[in-house]
């Protein structure tokens, strides 16, 4: 208990290290758990920041993002280091350094630079175990003796050393600095206490002969996408299911109490729908967050990275690039936010405005109806296959073009570490796919159920009594009881239908459907592509609501038949078909091309802090949905297909 | 050092020019005296991975161009 922090009763500590040196996992050793991310004014980075009492003294500990050296390239690193140098507004009193072992001597140089600053430093010295593998075992207290500072070896995993290192926190004086011990000691390459390399082929160099092989590389590497994309599409599918089936639940509960009108229709379709909506994306990425932390932290995402990134830079991309893209098919938020690793800004902004281009998985219910409408199953399967290949090459084609104007120039880099290989800490996924899904619903979740509510005020009012009336006279007429059981529904749904047909939504659809008729979609198909807006899920339920089907559930694998015999089957005032496959065809070209998705644009203005880029990337695609909608119509009718 | 081979030790020489890339570079341990080996590289060539340090960095060639190495005999 010394120094002028106890007087305050709180003393701050930053975590300073490079990042994988094991930051966060000490970070929930020191203080049990990762209490809360904060966010720091003027930038969008994220720390996590947590809090414990040691002897009546708080310790306010912040994870820093990693850094490696007093020079930023990025932006998280010019975060770390606003932190560092007390210029966020709160003062650090010790910086606790943590070293990898692993790589001791780019470590001390870094350490010698941070001595420098004044302030005091504590030293925890992390993969000691991943050292001696590597051949190289270090005599800590040789180390601590040389450095003159004070100096705990934790072990990452089972936590060793930590309640040392949490007691020396709070204790060591933040007033006195010890002085560096010379610095020839610590200067650039100077390391007497690393012995010579004793162990010629490690583990992690035996792994990597496989893993990193020209040819077995690859095939690892398509397989763990595989096993991806399984996660999101097959995995998720249950508990997708489950909160589907909770919502209706909820929603019949709730509904059970209300009278039947506008209120009720506000719950159950604007609040409840609407949060839904939002709560649907959780399963797949919780998923695939939390299987992107295995593979980050098991060292293999850095080998991802080395084996694709010539291939990713001749597409103006990076190999850093490969982690957002492949997230980007299950939802192309996580994927956004996927972006920070990239340390060169044009490559990052690069990555976010093409993310939105992977046909992410809600657009399947719409690709799964209308294929199965107009398509035998041999088509179906590789056309389904073919609108995937679709968004990755404009995906290609945008970014090599964006890479040539607007992102023009400037050296990317690479210069990427490939950490030993190490077993990933089952907690931290867990912290980490937390984090993750409370920030989707915060950002996205939260735009999400406005835009829903939104969709939800268009598409009921106004509600004229006429129409009320005329059906309510229709019902009168059906006969009473079992027997007219089934006309009653049908016009309950006819009744449905006749609303949204004069509803707001359908006059903005019938007012934007000219700009569509190029495309040949109808009314109907323009306001089901308008009412995407929220959530492409909202894009089969609404056809659902205008075909006078009533309820229609968007599914990925089963597509409602009724829907699939109305596509096929729906004719216009002039008595012909309104729909035929080469129009659906245009349909899907522009869903798997657009971006209308609120969340994937918050997403996009949250990371690169403008407006910029989400209008940009909201415009192109657009125009790019639009043409090619247009050109498979009218290269379609010019070629003598469709109806 | 873009054209090191396998098998063989490498100190680095110098790194040439002040920008970012060759502040980082020097961070991640590429400083005179510093001893490379080159241990593969990816498909198509490039990017190259070398041990330094203990460690393992994988560099673009146009990074491992900037560095200039001596051959080591040892």
């Amino acid at each position: 208990m010394t120094g002028n922090a106890t007087a305050a009763g709180v003393r701050r500590v930053a975590l300073v290290g490079r990042a994988n040196a094991g930051k966060t996992s000490l970070l929930m050793h020191l203080t049990g758990s990762l209490q809360r991310p904060v966010n720091f004014p003027g930038s969008s980075v994220e720390c996590v920041e947590s809090r414990v009492v040691v002897d009546g003294l708080e310790l306010v500990v912040t994870d820093l993002p990693g850094i490696a050296s007093l020079q930023a390239t990025s932006r998280d690193e010019q975060l770390a280091l606003d932190v560092v140098h007390g210029r966020t507004g709160e003062h650090q009193d010790v910086l606790c350094v943590v070293v990898d072992a692993s790589r001791l001597p780019v470590e001390l140089a870094f350490l010698h630079s941070l001595r420098r600053l004044g302030l005091q430093l504590v030293v925890a010295l992390t993969k000691v175990d991943v050292a001696a593998a590597e051949g190289f075992p270090i005599d800590a207290a040789r180390l601590q003796q040389a450095l003159g500072l004070p100096l705990v070896v934790v072990h990452g995993v089972r936590g060793a050393g930590v309640d040392e290192l949490r007691r020396l926190l709070a204790t060591v004086p933040t007033d006195v600095v010890p002085a560096a011990p010379g610095d020839a000691a610590l200067a650039p390459g100077a390391a007497p206490i690393l012995p010579a390399r004793t162990v010629r082929s490690s583990r992690t160099d035996r792994l990597d002969r496989v893993l990193l092989h020209p040819f077995t590389g690859p095939v690892v590497l398509l397989l763990v996408v595989l096993v991806m994309f399984q996660l999101v599409f097959a995995v998720a599918e249950p508990f997708i299911g489950w909160i589907e089936d909770g919502q209706g639940l909820v929603s019949a509960f709730v509904g059970g109490f209300l009278p039947d009108g506008a209120v009720r229709s506000f719950v159950v379709d604007g609040v409840i729908n609407g949060v839904g909506s939002s709560l649907v994306f959780v399963p797949q990425i919780a998923l695939l967050i939390a299987f992107v932390t295995i593979v980050e932290a098991t060292g293999y995402m850095a080998r991802a990275v080395f084996l694709l990134d010539r291939l990713l830079r001749g597409f103006g991309l990076s190999g850093k690039s490969f982690v957002p893209l492949a997230s980007s098919f299950a939802c192309a938020i996580p994927g956004i936010l996927a972006s920070r690793i990239l340390g060169d800004e044009r490559d990052r902004l690069a990555t976010i405005a093409v993310a939105p281009l992977m046909s992410c998985s809600a657009r399947m219910p719409v690709y799964v109806v209308l294929l199965a409408a107009f398509f035998p199953p041999a088509q179906a399967g590789l056309l389904l296959f073919l609108l995937y290949l679709l968004g990755i090459v404009v995906a290609v084609l945008v970014a090599l073009v964006l890479r040539k104007t607007a992102l023009r120039g400037g050296d990317s880099m690479l210069l990427l570490e490939l950490p030993a290989y190490q077993r990933p800490r089952f907690r931290l996924v867990l912290a980490h796919t937390w984090f993750a899904v409370k920030g989707f619903l915060r950002t996205a979740g939260s735009v999400i159920l406005v835009a829903t509510m939104v969709v939800w005020a268009l598409g009921y009012f106004p509600r004229p009594a006429a129409i009320h009336e005329r059906f309510e006279g229709l019902r009168a007429a059906a006969p009473a009881g079992e027997a007219g059981l089934a006309q009653r529904a049908q016009l309950d749904a006819d009744e449905a239908a006749a609303y949204l047909e004069q509803s707001w939504l359908a006059g903005l659809g019938k007012t934007v459907q000219p700009v569509f008729a190029p495309a040949g979609f109808d009314w109907r198909m323009t306001v089901g592509v308008l009412a995407a807006f929220p959530a492409r899920e909202l894009v089969v339920p609404t056809l659902g609501t205008l075909y006078s089907l009533g309820e229609v559930e968007a599914s990925a694998d089963e597509p409602d038949v009724r829907l699939t015999e109305a596509l096929r089957t729906a004719k216009g005032p002039d008595g012909r078909p309104t729909l035929d496959w080469l129009t659906a065809l245009a349909v899907m070209v522009f869903v798997a091309l657009c971006s209308q998705c609120v969340g994937t644009l918050a997403a996009i203005r949250r990371e690169t802090n403008s407006w910029r880029w989400p209008l940009f990337t909201f415009g192109y695609m657009t125009a790019l949905a639009w043409l090619g909608a247009v050109a498979v119509q009218q290269i379609g009718r010019a070629l003598g297909y469709g109806a | 050092m873009s054209t090191a081979v396998v098998g063989v030790r490498y100190a680095v020489v110098a790194v040439a020019g002040d920008d970012d890339l060759a502040r980082r570079l020097t961070a991640h341990g590429l400083w005179p005296g510093a001893v490379v080996e080159r241990l593969r590289h990816a498909p198509f060539g490039d990017p190259v991975l070398f041990r330094l340090h203990g460690f393992r960095l994988a560099l673009r060639r146009t990074e491992a161009e900037r560095v200039t190495v001596v051959e080591v005999v040892s």
